[in-house]
């Protein structure tokens, strides 16, 4: 399974992209898309962004707040996008592409891993056909933990006084990727 | 500097390898500046404003600008710190954004939560959060060429930082000293009882109340 991950500023400017793979049940960590969907995930998330500023105010007269992760919002193909937005309107995107069953794994050693195809916690029945939920409770979970460390991370970079988001500044320090790598390696 | 950066690159690591991404966030959480230090901070700032500045508009306009980062910036800490870290949420409405400021962000900065809140009668748009004695203008003695200046808009600049990123734009947020107004019945006694009273001006923008008013349908 193959994550792409993407920072974007409230202007809709990528900050930092990132794209790994799972590091459960036999992934190996690394991203395995082919080079077209490689190409297109980006067209992907930023198509996405018409719905996060739809979803992110939240369901109407409801309290006042709304809360920054935003689960699952979209699906293209298939590919699942989920979203979580900072306080300042920053945006985190991920991309999940399911490893397809048909593909029969392209990096798992010994061919078994292609038909459980690899899934975060969610599984369900048994065999090949394990469908992939981006609803699934537990998905849901891991992806908030991932977000929810990426985005301590990225408070520390925010704090920065050189740095500004509002501009368009990447983030180019290798100690954030660093981050950002372990945390998916935690939970994704 | 004698250390090898461990993952070459040209980035160098301080000697203990701990990079700002090791501290943690919550470690500044009751830490208290002395109002002396801040003071001779602010000085400094307002003189460095003045030197450039053409008149009064211009030099609060300088340090407006100075207090926009510092809004932006506490506005996700203040958020990561708030009292349930795992309920994780945001300002959406903009009661509960100037309620978020006049508490949480005050508390922050000052030790003690805004004094009042209101809704403008003339201008839906413009709401007043009033402070009756603002710790930044504690030293400050103004000339009576420019009697209305008021520094706080170095506060207001703040303020504006924290309303523009959470997605509620403003067109501006100025500080305009009330002290000197009688109370007009409230307080028969003395007009002057907090000289330094100052009000905030918030005035948002227009799809910002429109988005309101939307939200508030359902």
């Amino acid at each position: 399974m193959s994550y792409y991950f993407t920072i974007l500023s409230p202007t809709d400017t990528p900050l930092f992209t990132h794209d790994f793979g799972t590091s459960r049940s036999s992934g190996d960590g690394l991203a395995h898309f082919t080079p077209s969907d490689r190409a297109l995930a980006p067209f992907i998330l930023h198509s996405a962004l018409d719905i996060v500023e739809e979803v992110q105010w939240g369901p109407s007269s409801t309290a006042g707040s709304a809360p920054m992760y935003l689960k699952h919002i979209d699906k293209y193909a298939n590919c699942y996008i989920s979203c979580w937005v900072t306080g300042a309107n920053v945006r985190f995107l991920l991309l999940t592409r399911p490893r397809d069953e048909v593909l029969g794994g392209g990096g798992a050693g010994g061919g078994l891993g292609g038909q459980r195809g690899s899934l975060a916690g969610g599984r369900l029945g048994g065999g090949g056909g394990g469908v992939y939920r981006p609803d699934a409770p537990a998905t849901e979970e891991a992806v908030k933990n991932f977000f929810v460390d990426v985005y301590e991370s990225w408070v520390k970079t925010v704090m920065n006084p050189f740095y500004n988001a509002g501009n368009g500044d990447v983030v180019r320090s290798p100690v954030f990727r660093a981050r950002v790598a372990a945390a998916a390696k935690k939970y994704l | 500097m004698s250390n090898n950066a461990p993952q070459g690159g040209g980035l160098r690591y301080p000697s203990n390898k701990k990079t700002i991404y090791d501290r943690n966030l919550n470690r500044s959480k009751n830490a208290e500046l002395s109002r002396a230090a801040f003071a001779y901070l602010f000085i400094e700032m307002i003189n460095l404003a003045q030197k450039h500045a053409k008149d009064v508009g211009d030099l609060e306009k300088r340090l407006n600008n100075q207090g926009y980062p510092i809004g932006q910036r506490l506005l996700d800490l203040l958020l990561t710190r708030s009292a349930n870290p795992l309920a994780s949420i945001r300002p959406t409405r903009i009661l509960t954004l100037l309620q978020f400021i006049a508490q949480t962000l005050y508390r922050h900065l000052f030790g003690r939560p805004a004094d009042a809140l209101e809704r403008s009668n003339e201008d839906p748009a413009q709401y007043l959060l009033f402070d009756n004695e603002p710790i930044v203008n504690t030293y400050i003695s103004l000339p009576r060429e420019m009697s209305n200046l008021n520094c706080a808009a170095f506060v207001a600049g703040i303020i504006e930082g924290v309303c523009d990123h959470a997605g509620f734009a403003t067109e501006g947020v100025t500080a305009h000293s009330v002290g000197n107004q009688d109370e007009g019945g409230k307080d028969a006694k003395g007009q002057a009882m907090w000289p330094g009273k100052t009000v905030f001006l918030i005035k948002f923008k227009k799809e910002v109340l429109e988005r309101e008013e939307i939200l508030g349908r359902g």
